[in-house]
């Protein structure tokens, strides 16, 4: 050791709590939002049983089976029969697992786009900025519910992909997480874009360039790690309005179609039998609710957690 | 001496754009800028906020690419490999560590941008922050744990881990506290000391450059107004600025000193600039000549040394 | 500022430009053979002019020539049939723009009192079980799908109880105010119900902010009554930039809106899109989506431009 005074009195001996542990410390505390976890952790706990639930109980909830519509609920049935005498709770559940699912990975692409432009524009300044950022604003500015119908209205088949393969339960499905993703991702660019122009200049970036950092290695190393707190919580708050969009358009009949089941397009046949079957449009709509309001508390959740300044 | 880095007429405009109808203005954060830093000197760059220090230690850096007029890595090298052998040390010690890497990681950064092995270099980073006063196992610990002056230790570990020829020290001590300032300033010295280095000390305390500069040089809105040795600087200042500078500093002001000199009014906008001396609209000893024609940075009468720019000066 | 109100008009514009080709090329994409699906509904078709059309139009025209064709032809104000209805596309959305306005307007009128009254009390002692109970009522508000909520309402008042009709739209032939009223109840709660969530997330905290600042203490201080200060200093401080809130807002509640009218029967901007979207009639849809997209940006461009106004900085950029 030299012999200067170091002033090491503070360096403390074992490393304090890290910001994680603060942070989880922080979020427990939060009931409606350690609630909330609690009701997404056992809704998609539930919709994944779908399949063993389905083995279990002999059903399948695809089959149609004409002699047994809006059948009350029994042993077998615990939620009834529809209109077409299939399973309430297993297309439910199957429902749940799209509905979840679109949601996610709407999200995960959304982010992924939104990040992408937010950090080009942000890190790069200048034109590029500019340019990215009136192509949000112009994003911004359409009218979301129509404009999504349109994109859930384009016939796949024109595009080059074959009838068959365009009315594939599989590609209807990536086509919804697409278009929802192509009109959803304005937040988060906005929020990264803030984010990078805020770390972009602080000056341990400097000091990597001057060392000989690059863009992308700045952007790697320097931004991404320090952009991810505004991200999680604008990602998270954009799962519940995803599942929202989803099952806007899967009800008008441009999303998931049936005979897949999805939370909106189960809402869509009860709308014709609210008369003769009340409880069938309940449900699903009850489960839309009730996860989306979830995510929305869990995403506050988050949001005080990483930044206890927020709390008001 | 042997010059390490020569600045050749350098001038950096900043255009500053007025939202989408542009009324384009510049911003000349440095205009005419000549000077050279020698091997293993430092050299102090003083003037007020807003007068181009930071820009110039950026540009320097290479951070900022000049308007024009050339920085060039001169002799001193001898066909040094590295392109630019420059590390920054900032002023604010919290800013200047990324807080989501570990210290060892920061520190050896520069050697990782050199494609050096992480053991090795991770080997290296211990080492470095023993010379600078932290015992090895900081390396495993998060910037938040460390206090301003130690962060500051481990800022200027980073800057030599890659044994630059010149560090550039942007007011690095101005974010501390008193206590701790002597202290880096005690680290600066001792490094120094131990190997061939030149500062590009960058302050606006002139009681810290008196402590520690071989040279000054004055800024005043983007130009230099004086260059001298530092004994030449504080006894006998030549520029009127400078003069107006130590008056502020009875302590070590010990230059002639007429009552009235001190500063009066604000610096002006470096967006439009006055015509003539920069200086004239607090000068106390403007005239006519000094509204209309720049002076040039020439020795002051009889110190061949020492550079003014002042058709006044002593 | 004249300035750039003017930039942002010329930006509206573009965009709008941008979105005609956009949109062209989408509904182009829809189902169906695009130039018989334009062609169909005009009552003047005879053989010649449609040959003429198809000509314009046809199988071997590229996308931008043809899109340049229906440009020009919409800049001289023909906007095309409708196949659906047999009529000019004017002629049908116009009605069904201002029905929405209607819509729109009711509440609008709701929900700003609703907000306030609701965010002042939340605002009163934060983190208070009434706060707690509208915090949980405001996320709600964001939670819930409004095409569900318009069913379970339709469920409950119409079905069950038979209070409320389950259309929006009366039978009668020139409805009289109140009976148009009576049929708007239900659309409109669902509407309200939806918009006054993020209202009043807004009012409580800019409430929340004003009462700790220190004018509201001199406010106090001079020893005005809790009412006069809450009513005359801490919510008139919040409803002025509530005017971008709103404005901002209606892009949402016109996307609200449509979705609604669908369930309610209600023939507005909503029904109109859907259906020329569902029975592929391309004119109706592109026009409808372009008059969607027209108040999309204009309720920005104002949220925008009170922004600037209100926000002095802004301006000087
Ligand atoms: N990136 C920039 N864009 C525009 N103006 C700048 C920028 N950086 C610095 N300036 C301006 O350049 C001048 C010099 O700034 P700076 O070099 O930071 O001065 P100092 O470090 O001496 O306080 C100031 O007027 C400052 O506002
Ligand atoms: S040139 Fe004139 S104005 Fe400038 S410093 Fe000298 S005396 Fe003062
Ligand atoms: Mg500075």
């Amino acid at each position: 050791m030299s012999a200067i005074d170091t002033g090491l009195a503070g360096i403390p001996s074992a490393p304090r709590q890290t910001i994680w542990q603060l942070r989880r410390k922080r979020f427990l505390r939060n009931k409606p939002a350690v609630i909330a976890l609690a009701i997404l952790v056992t809704l998609t706990a539930l919709c994944v049983l779908a399949y063993p639930y389905s083995l279990l109980m002999g059903l399948d909830p695809n089959e149609t089976n004409l002699l047994m519509r809006f059948r009350p609920p029994t042993a077998t049935h615990w939620l009834g029969t529809d209109s077409l005498g299939r399973d309430v709770l297993l297309r439910l559940m199957y429902g749940g697992q799209v509905s979840i699912a679109v949601g996610v990975l709407g999200t995960l692409l959304t982010a992924l786009i939104g990040i992408l432009i937010g950090v080009w524009a942000g890190f790069l300044g200048g034109k590029v900025d500019a340019f990215l950022m009136r192509l949000t604003d112009v994003v911004i500015a359409l009218p979301m519910t129509p404009v999504l119908i349109v994109l859930g209205a384009v016939d796949l088949s024109k595009l080059g992909l074959s009838q068959a393969l365009a009315s594939s339960p599989g590609v209807v499905f990536l086509r919804i997480v697409v278009i929802i993703a192509l009109v959803d991702w304005t937040t988060i660019a906005r929020i990264t874009r803030a984010a990078t122009i805020e770390v972009r200049q602080r000056e341990y970036v400097k000091a990597a360039t001057v060392s000989g950092a690059r863009h992308l290695y700045n952007v790697l190393v320097h931004v991404l790690p320090n952009i991810t707190t505004p991200i999680t919580v604008a990602a998270t708050l954009s799962v519940g309005r995803i599942i929202l969009f989803e099952s806007t358009l899967s009800f008008l009949g441009f999303g998931i179609v049936p005979p897949t089941p999805s939370w909106g397009n189960m809402l869509t046949n009860a709308q014709e039998l609210i008369i003769s079957a009340p409880a069938l449009a309940v449900y699903p709509g009850l489960l839309i609710f009730l996860t989306v309001i979830s995510v929305n508390f869990v995403g506050d959740g988050i949001r005080i957690a990483f930044d206890p300044r927020s709390e008001k | 001496m042997n010059a390490l880095v020569e600045v050749d007429n350098l001038n950096l405009h900043f255009p500053i754009d007025d939202g989408f109808f542009k009324e384009k203005l510049t911003l000349r954060a440095l205009t005419d800028v000549s000077f050279s830093v020698e091997e293993d000197e430092t050299l102090a760059i003083v003037g007020e906020s807003g007068s181009g220090k930071t820009t110039l230690g950026y540009t320097i850096s290479g951070l900022l690419t000049p308007t024009s007029g050339r920085i060039k890595f001169g002799a001193a090298l001898g066909g040094h490999s590295q392109k630019r052998p420059v590390q920054l040390v900032f002023q604010d010690p919290f800013s200047a560590l990324d807080p989501r890497m570990m210290v060892g990681d920061i520190v050896a950064e520069p050697l990782r941008l050199q494609g050096v092995s992480r053991a090795e270099r991770l080997q290296q980073a211990d080492d470095v922050l023993e010379q600078v006063g932290l015992p090895a196992e900081s390396a495993r610990r998060y910037p938040h744990e460390f206090s301003g002056g130690q962060r500051q230790r481990i800022a200027i570990a980073r800057a030599l881990i890659a044994k630059p020829k010149l560090i550039v020290a942007d007011e690095p001590l101005s974010a501390l506290d008193v206590s701790i300032q002597s202290q880096i300033l005690n680290l600066l010295n001792k490094i120094k000391r131990d190997r061939t280095i030149s500062y590009l000390f960058i302050s606006h305390d002139l009681g810290v450059v008196h402590h520690l500069a071989d040279r000054v040089i004055v800024l005043y809105l983007g130009r230099i107004m004086e260059i001298a040795s530092r004994q030449d600087l504080f006894a006998t200042p030549s520029h009127p600025y400078t003069q107006a500078l130590l008056e502020s500093v009875p302590r070590i002001g010990r230059g002639r000193r007429k009552p009235g000199q001190a500063l009066k009014g604000e610096i002006p906008t470096p967006l439009s600039p006055p015509p003539g001396c920069v200086f004239h609209t607090r000068c106390p000893r403007a005239q006519e000549v000094c509204r209309r024609q720049i002076p040039e940075l020439l020795p002051a009468p009889g110190r061949p040394e020492q550079l003014s720019a002042c058709h006044f000066k002593d | 500022m004249l300035r750039y109100t003017f930039f942002r008009l010329v930006q509206a514009a573009f965009v709008l430009l941008v979105m005609t080709f956009l949109l062209f090329m989408l509904i182009g994409m829809m189902p169906g053979d695009p130039v018989e699906n334009m062609l169909e509904g005009n009552p003047a078709l005879t053989p010649e002019l449609a040959r003429q059309m198809r000509e314009l139009y046809g199988v071997g025209v590229p996308l931008p020539v043809r899109y340049w064709h229906w440009l020009t032809a919409a800049f001289q104000g023909d906007f095309g049939f409708s196949s659906l209805y047999f009529r000019p596309v004017l002629e049908i959305l116009g009605p069904a723009l201002l029905q929405t306005l209607k819509l729109m307007v009711a509440t609008i009128v709701l929900s700003i009192p609703l907000s306030l009254l609701l965010g002042a009390i939340a605002a009163l002692r934060p983190g208070g079980w009434m706060d707690t109970a509208i915090s949980f009522f405001a996320f709600a508000s964001i939670s819930l799908p409004n095409f569900w909520l318009s069913l379970i309402l339709i469920i409950v008042f119409a079905v069950q109880f038979g209070w409320l009709p389950a259309s929006g739209t009366p039978l009668a032939d020139n409805p009289s105010l109140g009976l148009q009223i009576y049929h708007s109840i239900l659309p409109v709660t669902v509407l309200t119900m939806f918009f006054v969530g993020p209202l009043l997330r807004y009012v409580r905290a800019s409430m929340i902010e004003t009462m700790s600042s220190d004018y509201i203490r001199t406010a106090r201080a001079k020893g005005l009554s809790e009412t006069t200060v809450i009513v005359k200093h801490a919510l008139r401080n919040a409803l002025i930039p509530m005017v971008t809130v709103l404005a901002l807002g209606f892009g949402m509640l016109f996307s609200g809106a449509l979705v609604v009218e669908t369930i309610f029967g209600i023939l507005g901007m909503g029904k109109m899109i859907f259906d020329a979207i569902r029975y592929v009639d391309f004119n109706l849809a592109l026009i409808g989506l372009l008059l969607a997209t027209i108040v999309t940006l204009v309720s920005n461009l104002l949220a925008d431009l009170a922004y600037a106004w209100l926000d002095p900085r802004i301006t000087l950029k």
